[in-house]
């Protein structure tokens, strides 16, 4: 589909937040049912949505019910029927959804949810911070961050493809940092809908397993227990869902590289490599913050400190080739999260650096640290002591304990 | 094969008071005398009375002894019909009938039977003892005796469980044309969902969370409707998840109007898992999680009236229906197919547990039976601004005592706790019974005294 057409036409531009970009994003989509509760701060994505609908701007079912765990509940009825499918939600909504959310892709169920990142209770907290997201980064659903408010808008339906593709077949999750991306206002350019309409293609999201009277099936019956062929007919699909992710790796490429040919936009797709050439250790980050990041790299460059920067923007699956390429050669290695691993006493994403240049036998000294917690700001001055520590380990070779970027703010 | 309405005679309840007859005769000879009833009622060796009367058999020996052929079953109303254009007075019939349903006649100077008045039996509308009843289910069998079985054989349920019945008579009425929602408990318990991709029914079916059913089946229904395709969206849920863990999102899609037909199996508990309580358990009962010991005498909470919740959400349909009445059950189906296309339709329907209530396999439509005969559950529907009707009073119910020795979960009850069950079953019934005398359920309603359990 990709050869049939070229944006050629002005694209539109408006000003709008993160929020309001994921709700273009998926009325640009097609989106046959969204379902939606509100929590802060995803709730004006959930209202821009809301006001679509009721505009006929977007010309899906919409299902106010009456909690997340009902609002994936719902979708995932409308996607064993075959609906396109779409909600948002974060921190203590996503923990609510959470018994759905585990099934959704064990289902095999394409579908894009955006999580509007949200520190997890408790403390009580409803300002961004990725715990909400890093805590069930291990549920089997692809999850992307977002960096900037246009790549929210674009990555919402560049998702649809990944997700419906059927070497992926899986749901993922279009994640945007609460406070920064959802509120934060920016320039942002409207595709077309043609182009993305050729983009998309139709949908078919129950082609393997449907409720449909048409064509009756039992969905998801019991595997059965040891001694019959249960267990076995548990890891061929254990194994499925694990060889989808990472067909996934290859496809959110492709979709990405077909996205920048047919509406002229390009992000990274896996990771993003920052003034990497000619670096000599290097700053992983995730999200918004890499904005600051990357300016705190411009001024270390410009007084000759050999740092670069590494984005992760496909979380899971984790890209670790790419990562273990663009990191491997590096004296030191210094990892930015927004969120805490509690039985590491570190960032999750330091946990996954370090894991893959661990596999890949790659010995490179890293260190955690841990900043942007309940809505703080990562500042330019933040990045430049992590600079500055990244290059001391890399004299060193020592790694110190987790830095805690924001405990003397 | 065939089906046919009857006469059923319980002896028991015979008084032998020979009004059934006198109505009788009164129809048929236009005089009083008794001796020329159709039906007779004679008193029966070792005390009580019996019936002699045609049975209108399947396989009838008065049919096939008489030489004129005088004699022949409707197949339309399974009457046997006397011909005198025909008979030759040969009495070879009344030597074929073993139940002394034929009979010479003098007065009248042939054979006389039983024609069962053209469907509205004068004797059954004379008895006032409840000793005769005209069993018309067989009216089902025609309606529904063809329509195709959408489960497969051999599901595993407990021996006597009503449940194999409920999912066979429920699927084969509202059709092919189904998505069929079968929350963890009983019913996929039983091998609908099935096990090792093997599935127990002939339409779409699924497995939800135990706690999201009716958002799951709104999401399929949204869709097909969206598509402009009739699609029945079914649960066949157990009470446990509907009125507890899973009521959130059942209370949702209520208020939303979702178009669904929501039945709950109310076996009083988590009956799959082991026979828990669940907030569907009775005041008192036995469950493994309320066991009875130097302490615990089960239960100590009434029941949740779910049904009575859900026709608070002013669904479409609501009603409660018992596996011992059928025809009430199927009357009500078939309204809560018609109101699913327009809301949420709720149809609750009591259905004793033959393992997890302690009684022997055989007893569970008696049981059934006696649950609503002593209102120990109501049978009655509920339409917006139509109210609430009872679709089966019991005016005269029988003592309680007799629902609850009938079951094995009950046998450690004290007095007390009976008195207990007593009072909250008067006290449910009159707040039904006002509910159904103040016509619409929404207004002229006075909520009754909530009773306090003790201990």
């Amino acid at each position: 589909m990709a050869e049939t057409a070229v944006a050629t036409k002005r694209p539109k531009v408006i000003v709008c937040d993160g929020n309001e970009a994921a709700a273009w994003g998926v009325s640009l989509a097609n989106v046959d049912m969204v379902a939606v509760y509100p929590i802060t701060p995803q709730s004006s994505l959930v209202e821009y949505l809301a006001k679509f609908v009721a505009d006929g701007r977007l010309d899906a079912e919409i299902v106010d019910a009456e909690g997340e765990h009902s609002v994936l509940s719902v979708l995932q009825g409308g996607a064993l029927a075959g609906a396109r499918t779409y909600t948002a939600t974060c921190g203590p909504g996503l923990a609510f959804m959470f018994e759905p959310y585990l099934r959704q892709p064990g289902l095999r169920l394409p579908m894009v949810m955006s999580i509007v990142t949200r520190d997890t209770l408790t403390p009580q907290s409803v300002w961004g911070g990725h715990q909400d997201a890093m805590s069930v980064r291990e549920v089997g659903w692809i999850q992307i961050y977002c960096e900037t408010v246009q790549e929210v808008l674009d990555t919402v339906i560049m998702a649809y493809r990944v997700a419906e593709h059927h070497d992926v077949m899986l749901p993922v999750n279009v994640c945007h940092d609460g406070n920064y991306l959802s509120y934060g206002a920016a320039r942002v350019e409207l595709p077309e809908q043609a182009d993305v309409n050729v983009f998309l293609g139709e949908r078919n999201v129950n082609w393997h397993a449907a409720l449909d009277p048409s064509r009756p099936m039992g969905v998801d019956p019991l595997t059965g227990g040891a001694g019959g062929p249960g267990p076995k007919m548990f890891v061929k699909y254990r194994k499925g869902h694990c060889r989808g992710m990472q067909n996934a790796l290859k496809v959110i490429e492709e979709v990405h590289e077909d996205w920048a040919r047919l509406i002229g936009h390009r992000f990274a797709p896996l990771i993003e490599s920052y003034a990497m050439e000619g670096a000599k250790f290097a700053l992983v980050t995730i999200g918004s913050m890499t904005g600051a990041a990357k300016d705190a790299i411009d001024e270390a460059r410009a007084r000759g400190v050999p740092v670069g920067l590494v984005k992760i923007k496909t979380y899971r699956p984790f890209p670790a080739q790419a990562v273990v390429q663009a990191l491997g050669s590096m004296q030191a290695v210094g990892v930015v999260d927004r969120s805490v691993s509690f039985g590491w006493d570190c960032g999750p994403v330091f946990q996954d650096v370090t894991a893959a240049l661990g596999r890949a036998a790659a010995r490179v000294p890293a260190m955690s640290f841990i900043g942007g917690l309940a809505g703080a700001d990562l500042t330019t001055d933040h990045f430049a002591r992590v600079i500055a520590r990244v290059a001391q380990l890399a004299q060193e070779k020592t790694p110190g304990a987790t830095v805690w970027l924001n405990e003397t703010d | 094969m065939q089906a046919f309405n009857t006469i059923a005679f319980k002896p028991e309840q015979c008084t032998g008071c020979n009004d059934c007859m006198v109505a009788c005769a009164e129809v048929k000879t236009q005089t009083t005398e008794i001796s020329r009833s159709r039906i007779q009622i004679v008193p029966a060796d070792g005390g009580g009375y019996e019936l002699a009367m045609c049975r209108q058999c399947g396989d009838p020996k008065c049919v096939s002894n008489c030489p004129a052929a005088a004699l022949a079953k409707d197949d339309g109303t399974g009457v046997i019909a006397w011909d005198g254009n025909k008979c030759v007075n040969c009495l070879l019939c009344t030597v074929g009938c073993a139940y002394g349903g034929i009979v010479y006649e003098p007065a009248a100077g042939h054979v006389v039977k039983c024609d069962s008045c053209g469907g509205d039996p004068v004797c059954v509308k004379a008895c006032g003892e409840g000793a005769l009843k005209y069993v018309t289910t067989a009216e089902l069998y025609k309606r529904v005796g063809d329509l195709e079985d959408l489960f497969v054989p051999g599901l595993a349920g407990c021996q006597g469980c009503n449940t194999e019945l409920i999912m066979r008579h429920t699927l084969r009425r509202v059709g092919p044309e189904t998505v069929l929602a079968t929350p963890p408990g009983c019913i996929p318990g039983m091998g609908s969902v099935g096990y090792n991709g093997m599935v127990g029914t002939k339409v779409p079916v699924f497995h939800p969370l135990l706690t999201n059913t009716a958002s799951m089946l709104a999401g399929v229904k949204r869709f097909y409707k969206r598509q402009g395709r009739k699609v029945t969206a079914l649960a066949l849920a157990g009470d446990g998840g509907a009125s507890d863990v899973g009521f959130q999102s059942l209370s949702g899609a209520a208020e939303r109007g979702e178009q669904i037909l929501f039945i709950v199996v109310d076996n009083e508990g988590y009956m799959n898992t082991g026979m828990q309580r669940s907030s569907c358990t009775p005041y008192g009962a036995w469950t493994s999680t309320t066991p009875v010991g130097e302490r615990g005498k089960g239960k100590t909470q009434d029941a949740k009236n779910l049904p009575l919740l859900m026709m608070m959400h002013n669904c479409a349909y609501v009603a409660t229906s018992s596996t011992a009445f059928m025809e009430d059950f199927y009357e009500k189906l078939e309204k809560a197919m018609e109101a699913s296309e327009r809301g949420f339709a709720y149809l609750h329907l009591y259905s004793p547990c033959t393992t997890g209530w302690r009684f022997p396999a055989a007893q569970n439509i008696e049981v059934a039976r006696k649950a609503v005969e002593t209102n120990f559950v109501m049978l009655w529907e509920f339409e917006p601004g139509q109210g609430l009707r009872l679709s089966h009073p019991i005016d005269r119910p029988r003592p309680l005592a007799e629902y609850l020795k009938a079951q094995g979960k009950y046998k450690h009850l004290s007095p007390e706790q009976i008195e207990h069950i007593q009072r909250s079953l008067d006290e449910n019934a009159e707040f039904i019974r006002g509910l159904a005398a103040g016509g619409s359920a929404r207004k002229g309603v006075t909520l009754p005294r909530v009773p306090i359990a003790p201990g």
